[in-house]
């Protein structure tokens, strides 16, 4: 079991395959992120359309397994666009279209927590309603949400490791391909859980004190 | 009631009310309200919890909406549709119970955003008139702090710092010493005087009958969403012409001691 | 070969299997991983440090993996240990089980804590015992506060249940894409798919949303 001889001679090939599961988690944190914040903020300040508009999408992504957004933007979406997406592409896609629905959420209850003062007073001081939103309330709101940013963070890094099953050449996927060459399962996987927890874990404890030393900017 | 004697009443009047009412859903929150500020004035409100005093405020500066009457500052409608309620409130400063520093700032930054955001003010100009507003409420050396690390009382100077900021031409204040502790009370009440001894011209929601005989100009005396009276100090706290006026001084502690004994007690 | 919804409906009932064992795992996971979490809570407010430290372990493992790798490594791991082979739906169910009861400790960790320090001595003050404050007071009103977050953890466990379908466990997602293998036939079959969990889940999400409502905690 503790015979580590096949991932050393192919390290080579795993790192490059870590770095992928790296990319596509920052680049999902990253463009869901950017979903979130616009979708969170058009639903509490753009009216009760827009609100029921962009809550169909939220709820949808929230209804929906990680595995069945992959599997159709993958599949599905070439055969009603007309052209196919790398498997990368698409796992990028839709890992931030799912992800960027819960940071919607997130962004959405960190704006209605800031006390209603706020406004009123960035707005007595003359400041347009799109200002005091961007300078006053949304930091404040980013503020309190960093908890639960910090863990759809760490689900940015688990997620990565669904889109596995449209062959993206991540981390769990080559390793499967090792596996599939030498048949220890047992000491593969294992080592991929102990990889896994060293990548998670720090983040979210990482945030967790980030949290506690910035909190006091937050509390109005 | 006349105008006559009153500070400021050689010009036209800087803010009206005329015949204002607002609800918020079944309550009538004020049922036509009508006073005046003149330029130069300290014009006190007070009255009991839920009087409408503190709404009135926010209508004018157009933070609520009217459902009657009108409200005009330098002579134009405040409501009026297709105005501009951001220029009347860069005119205005609004100093809030809660103070309602912004958390994520520096003290100094709280005193500067709105003048470097609404104004267009460079940094540089900008600080260096926060920082004098800083020293004039005392607070120079909390400059880089954070409001987290300040007193409410603290809290509440560079709130005003903060309103100043922006060169209003009048001033409200609402409530601005209902949050603190006691202890804290006198130094942003020293802050006001100094303003009003300027020549600011004030609005001022208080429970703080003190200061209201003091430095008021004006008192008008809310209840239940009306003005039931309104004159200069000597008139409200010594000589009332209304019952529910002297009933609520006295409800209050407030025995009709005349204004030259509280001066003389000094 | 029959393509588009005619295909649909004749597989219906191989669809309607495989959205049956879909809501089967997720019961039967959460009525294992309520107990299992309660279980992983109390022994992370034990007294003894080891048993704190090796719980807070576990927990923290199954926090910080995904999901889909905690499935293979349960199927692979089990047979190195217990010589014995389980067949994939018991795999299956012992990886969301492990998983699910992880999350639901730190719920009712959170929970337990959250209730102020004064409840407890306004029990022990009237004499009772830790084992009667903590039962009668202190769990009837965190049991209140987990509400909310149990509900929405039942719906993660709801989409989680999807990737049982790596280890050929025959679920919805493995029924449609076996289908799919089988046919050649993409859109429909993958439309149906996205269809048939969204008509599952966005009445779940709906009633979460109802419930987070309903159990708000006013301090």
């Amino acid at each position: 079991m503790l015979d580590f001889s096949p991932l050393v001679t192919r390290w080579h090939f795993l790192l490059n395959a870590f770095w992928v599961t790296v990319y596509i988690s920052l680049l999902s944190m990253a463009f869901g992120f950017v979903i979130g914040v616009v979708v969170g903020a058009l639903r509490t300040y753009g009216g009760r359309g827009i609100d029921r508009v962009l809550g169909f999408y939220v709820d949808s992504m929230r209804s929906l397994p990680q595995l069945v957004v992959l599997v159709w933007t993958f599949f599905a979406f070439p055969l009603i666009a007309g052209f196919s997406l790398s498997s990368i592409t698409a796992g990028v896609v839709a890992l931030s279209a799912h992800l960027g629905a819960y940071m919607a959420e997130t962004v959405r209850a960190g704006l209605t927590s800031v006390r209603k003062g706020q406004m009123q007073a960035a707005l007595a001081l003359g400041m347009s309603g799109f200002d005091a939103i961007r300078k006053i309330i949304l930091p404040q709101a980013l503020i309190r949400m960093l908890p639960s940013l910090g863990s759809l963070c760490t689900f940015a890094i688990k997620d990565s490791a669904i889109a596995s099953v449209i062959a993206v050449p991540e981390l769990l996927r080559q390793s499967q391909i090792v596996t599939g060459q030498t048949y220890r399962y047992a000491m593969i996987y294992t080592t991929l859980m102990i990889v896994y927890f060293l990548l998670c874990y720090p983040v979210a404890r990482g945030v967790d004190r980030l949290y506690r030393r910035v909190a006091h900017l937050g509390s109005s | 009631m006349s105008s006559t004697g009153r500070v400021g009443a050689d010009q036209p009047p800087i803010l009206t009310f005329e015949d204002v009412t607002k609800r918020y859903g079944d309550l009538l929150a004020l049922q036509g309200v009508s006073c005046q500020v003149n330029r130069g004035e300290v014009v006190c409100m007070i009255g009991p919890s839920g009087s409408g005093k503190s709404t009135l405020l926010r209508c004018a500066n157009a933070l609520e909406t009217l459902e009657g009457g009108r409200i005009t500052f330098d002579g134009a409608d405040v409501h009026a549709a297709g105005g501009d309620a951001r220029k009347v409130r860069q005119r205005m400063g609004m100093v809030f119970q809660n103070f309602e520093l912004f958390p994520h700032l520096t003290v100094l930054r709280n005193v500067t955003i709105g003048p470097t955001t609404v104004l267009g003010l460079d940094r540089a100009a900008a600080d260096a008139r926060a920082r004098a507003l800083l020293a004039k409420v005392g607070l120079s050396d909390k400059a880089g702090q954070h409001p987290a690390a300040l007193s409410g009382g603290q809290q509440q100077r560079v709130a005003i710092a903060r309103a100043l900021a922006m060169e209003p031409a009048l001033m409200l204040f609402d409530e601005p010493t209902s949050a603190l502790d006691p202890e804290t009370i006198g130094e942003v009440l020293s802050v006001m005087k100094a303003l009003a001894d300027e020549g600011m011209t004030m609005v001022v929601v208080t429970h703080e009958m003190d200061f209201a005989k003091r430095v008021a100009d004006w008192v008008v005396v809310f209840d239940q969403g009306r003005v039931i009276e309104q004159g200069p100090p000597r008139q409200i706290f010594e000589a009332a012409t209304v019952q529910r006026t002297r009933e609520f001084l006295s409800h209050l502690g407030w025995h009709g001691e005349s204004i030259a004994e509280v001066a003389a007690g000094e | 070969m029959t393509s588009g919804w005619s295909l649909i409906w004749e597989n219906a009932d191989r669809f309607a299997a495989g959205a049956l064992l879909t809501v089967e795992l997720t019961v039967l996971t959460m009525i294992l991983a309520i107990p299992g979490g309660l279980v992983l809570a109390f022994l992370r407010l034990s007294r003894w440090r080891v048993v704190r430290f090796a719980a807070t372990a576990f927990v923290e493992l199954f926090r910080s993996t995904p999901l889909i790798l905690q499935i293979y490594w349960v199927y692979y791991i089990l047979p190195v240990f217990t010589e014995i082979r389980l067949p994939g739906l018991a795999v299956a169910l012992t990886g969301l089980v492990c998983n699910i009861s992880s999350y639901n400790s730190e719920t009712f960790r959170a929970g337990i804590v959250s209730i102020r320090r004064g409840q407890w001595n306004a029990g022990l003050a009237l004499g009772m015992t830790n084992a009667q404050v903590m039962l009668r007071i202190v769990l009837p009103q965190a049991a209140m506060r987990v509400l909310p977050a149990l509900a929405s953890t039942w719906v993660s466990l709801f989409k989680d249940t999807a990737l049982v379908s790596v280890i050929h466990v025959n679920d919805l997602a493995y029924v449609a894409l076996k289908i799919r293998t089988e046919t050649f036939v993409i859109l429909p079959v993958l439309n149906a798919m996205a269809l048939f969990y969204w008509l599952m889940g966005y009445p779940q999400a709906k009633l979460v949303d109802w419930i987070h409502r309903r159990y708000k905690v006013a301090e």
